[in-house]
């Protein structure tokens, strides 16, 4: 079978197409996205720099690119089916042969690849600007991104299906996940292990989120040298791995149980009768 | 032979069809039994005040609402049980609806939408450009979709509702708010989907003109009931009679002209209001000339004055005021 | 200018900010953000300080992040008010009826802003509370805040005085808005990542190169912090005196810069036909 006559993989490279072409089709798109996670993770490295450990300012210009991705699943991936409905685009998802799946996970590869090179630019700049000390492992830290990613944006589709029961109300819940999540997932500071501030408890819980482990396994794989072989590292890449599966079976039941609910209601559109 | 028996080719059938929804005030029925059949090639129309039940019917039948009770089923498909066979089938538009991403190009959106039904790109570019010709869209394709005016938006709206070779297409208040020249070649593009490619469409509208001009039959709906079903013309001589028309003034409230239902021989009336000129045009469907007489002399004892009177062909408004007692306004009016 | 105007904007405003869900629920989900801010600001100087080698902590220094954070995204919450009222108004089509009714506007994005800036100080105050304990506890150290009800109005009052600058700053970015077609959503987030930087928010501003260190020196918002952290942390009442005048003065500049631009825009929006345009 040719892989382009594949209706799932038509489905999932057009919405790959729509989400990238919006963002690359408007350069000023890139400009403006490197913004606010630029400007935080700068302000973040100044603290590093001017109150002690200066030689791990790297922490915070890797949290600016990744928080470019975080601010990516919320905003367009977990609120976009919302966003969907009210415009009407849902319905028409809904009442096409087309997957559901298919469809987020070319809203996932899309929004990596849109949100890649405001990433790369913050990482770009804080490099040229602040020359944090790194010790790469790159296949490990490859790996790790690349799986970091995948766990995240599965965690957006499974927050897409969520978010399906909010209204207008789902920019608020976006505003108010976004400093919460990033704080307990450490994207400015080790929030689990030996520096973490926080007491084992809230360590445990905070790595139950894809985020927390990836941006953990990401600074031992670029600042520390660990590799493929660390057990911490290992680990880390094998629970990131079953909690992408996880979410993505998740996020499939959960937007079928929505789908059928919705039929039964009639929530599918925002317009009634 | 009535129209409705004939069961070859029925595209579209509906037996039973009920459907409530719970609100804060309550339950609230939006179809109530409905029984329908439309057939391949069709222009049906299902016409009825705001709120009589059309979009309900048309959300179920594409499958995106399921019915309490009943049966429905679209290309001998059941909408509860078999919604896939069916989204492969059909495809749906709304006037109300403005969907596109805003920073892709109207050609971009349209050829999105082709994917979503597995069409090859060279084929879906194809029709995406036979269908914009028709609609005068063609010059538009290159245009970012937040780049283009409420009418060339529906435009779009109306080419994706046919990319697909869709062999049912349910269309809900297609031209509503777009201006006339827009809406008449809306609605040739629907009549041409129809007749050459035996499409079948099923047009749920209160734009009475609209049914007139392309539908080969059309079903009158209000309070979630079809009151009655056949082609506009043979709806409109069941009348045996013409409606009685009064422009008078000053303008009355719409409770004033209740008495008006009460008078022998009335079987309902409505009414416009004629801003330009302060008058009222009151529409009465009565029997005979008696009732004719006594309607002028009952407004006169409102205390208005009748401007003109005349005798006029009933229309499909009227054939709904004849078989509800009000027009689409009054019912309105009483449900909001 | 038309009190009445701004009373009845000052109402929109807070029904916009609270009535999308029950107010308990409203009001958490705003204070989490904030407070969430403020817990990873200082936990990235614990994490940098107390790692230090020697470790370097020093509890007013979190006291200095604590509140820079907070004031911080209490700017950041209600400068963009004015730029969503317009942006949100296009598309609603109520910025339009707005500005056609006589001398209604300004009235209504000082309305917009002030109830913003209303829900924002509660939000900012629950913040500072809830971050002391929580980082009193975390940290097991004491935070060296001075609370008394002098400190308190006059940390109130230089949040009052603060609204000169940071309505300034709104009219600035919605003298764009008001043009704008596009990316107007976009340019309040740009701005204040940049404010972050350029108000003293986190580290001092002395850090900064020349001249972007002069520039970001003499900024309102930065004198604003200044005078903040003198009423709560150092308790120097002429040092507060000194920011908070300077602050206004600042404030005025802003506010007279951010008018001018909002009618020069005001015109060329006419000009170009976009006051009712809905944005993409």
């Amino acid at each position: 079978m040719k892989l382009h006559s594949n209706p799932w993989l038509r489905t999932a490279y057009a919405r790959l197409w729509v989400r990238a072409k919006s963002i690359y089709g408007e350069p000023l798109w890139v400009a403006i996205n490197i913004g606010f996670p630029f400007f935080t993770s700068f302000s973040f490295t100044m603290v590093y720099r001017a109150y002690g450990l200066g030689s791990y300012a790297g922490f915070a210009i890797l949290g600016g690119v990744m928080i470019s991705f975080w601010g990516n699943v919320l905003w367009s991936m977990a609120s976009q089916f919302n966003w969907d409905k009210q415009v009407g685009l849902f319905e028409i998802y809904i009442s096409s042969p087309a997957s559901i799946s298919a469809i987020l996970v070319g809203m996932s590869l899309g929004g990596i690849l849109g949100t890649a090179p405001s990433a790369a630019l913050v990482a770009l700049l804080g490099w040229a600007i602040f020359h944090p000390a790194v010790n790469p492992v790159w296949p490990a830290v490859i790996s790790v991104f690349a799986l970091t990613l995948a766990s995240l944006y599965a965690m957006g589709m499974a927050l897409s299906s969520l978010y399906l029961a909010y209204g207008r109300e789902a920019d608020s819940v976006n505003e108010a996940l976004h400093e919460p999540v990033s704080l307990i997932s450490g994207v400015y500071f080790p929030s689990t292990g030996g520096f973490s501030p926080f007491p084992l408890a809230v360590q445990a819980g905070a790595s139950l989120i894809p985020l927390t482990l990836g941006m953990d396994a990401l600074r031992r794989t670029l600042f520390f040298g660990q590799g493929f072989g660390e057990p911490t590292i290992d680990l880390e890449l094998v629970a990131l791995a079953i909690m992408g599966i996880v979410l993505l079976f998740a996020s499939s039941k959960a937007l079928k149980f929505l789908e059928d609910k919705g039929r039964r209601t009639g929530t599918i559109a925002v317009r009634q009768r | 032979m009535d129209m409705n028996d004939i069961d070859a080719a029925v595209t579209v059938r509906v037996n039973g069809l009920r459907r409530q929804f719970d609100s804060k005030e309550g339950k609230v029925i939006a179809l109530d039994g409905v029984d329908m059949q439309v057939r391949k090639g069709e222009v049906f129309g299902v016409l009825g005040p705001n709120g009589a039940g059309k979009t309900t019917m048309i959300r179920i039948l594409s499958t995106l609402l399921l019915p309490s009770s009943g049966k429905a089923e679209v290309m001998g498909f059941d909408v509860g049980k078999e919604p896939e066979k069916i989204r492969a089938v059909i495809n749906m538009a709304s006037g109300a609806e403005r969907a596109g991403y805003d920073f892709i190009t109207a050609r971009g959106n349209l050829w999105f939408f082709s994917q979503l039904y597995g069409i090859p790109s060279e084929e879906a570019h194809k029709r995406i450009n036979e269908l914009s010709k028709m609609l005068g869209l063609q010059n538009y394709l290159d245009r970012k979709f937040y780049a283009l005016s409420t009418g060339y938006k529906q435009r779009v709206t109306l080419v994706r509702a046919f990319i697909n070779d869709p062999k049912v297409v349910f269309l809900d208040e297609p031209t509503i708010g777009l201006d006339v020249m827009t809406a008449l070649s809306i609605r040739e593009y629907i009549l041409k989907q129809a007749k050459d490619h035996g499409r079948t469409i099923l047009l749920a509208t209160h734009n009475m003109a609209e049914v007139d001009a392309i539908c080969n039959r059309v079903a009158i709906i209000d309070k979630g009931k079809i009151l009655a079903c056949d082609t506009p013309a043979a709806l409109k001589r069941t009348l045996g009679a013409s409606s009685l028309v009064l422009d008078v003034s000053p303008v009355p409230t719409l409770g004033a002209l209740e008495p008006l239902g009460k008078l022998d021989g009335v079987k309902g009336y409505t009414s416009s209001i004629d801003e330009e000129r302060g008058l009222s045009r009151i529409q009465v469907v009565v029997e005979g000339d008696a009732a004719g007489q006594s309607v002028v002399e009952a407004i006169r004892k409102m205390g208005m004055t009748v401007m003109s009177n005349w005798r006029q062909q009933a229309t499909l408004e009227e054939v709904f005021v004849a078989l509800v007692g009000r027009g689409f306004r009054e019912r309105e009016h009483e449900t909001s | 200018m038309s009190l009445r105007a701004i009373a009845a904007s000052i109402r929109v405003g807070w029904a916009r900010e609270f009535n999308w869900t029950n107010p308990l629920a409203g009001f958490t989900l705003r204070t989490v953000g904030p407070l969430a801010s403020v817990i990873a600001a200082s936990a990235v100087y614990y994490v940098a300080s107390v790692h230090n080698i020697p470790p370097s902590f020093d509890p007013s220094m979190l006291a200095y992040i604590i509140i820079g954070a907070a004031l911080y995204t209490h700017v950041a919450a209600y400068s963009w008010v004015p730029t969503l009222a317009i942006a949100e108004g296009k598309w609603t089509y109520v910025f339009p009826q707005v500005y056609i009714a006589p001398h209604s506007s300004l009235p209504y994005l000082i309305g917009r802003t002030l109830a913003s800036f209303a829900s924002s100080t509660m939000t900012v105050i629950v913040s500072l509370i809830l971050s002391f304990y929580a980082l009193s506890s975390i940290i097991g150290t004491g935070i060296p805040f001075i609370v008394t009800p002098v400190s308190v109005s006059l940390l109130i009052l230089a949040m009052v005085v603060n609204i000169f600058a940071a309505f300034g700053l709104g009219l600035l970015l919605s003298a764009y808005a008001l043009f704008a077609t596009k990316f107007e959503w976009a340019l309040p987030t740009y701005v204040a990542g940049l404010l972050m930087i350029f108000s003293e928010a986190l580290f001092p501003v002395s850090l900064l190169p020349h001249p972007v260190s002069d520039i970001a020196n003499v900024l309102p918002f930065t004198e604003f912090m200044r005078a903040s952290r003198y009423a709560m942390i150092y308790g120097d009442i002429p040092s507060y005196s000194l920011y908070l005048g300077l602050s206004v003065l600042g404030g005025l500049i802003f506010l007279g810069l951010g008018y001018a631009a909002f009618k020069y825009a005001e015109n060329r929006a006419r000009r170009l036909g976009v006051i009712d345009k809905k944005t993409a």
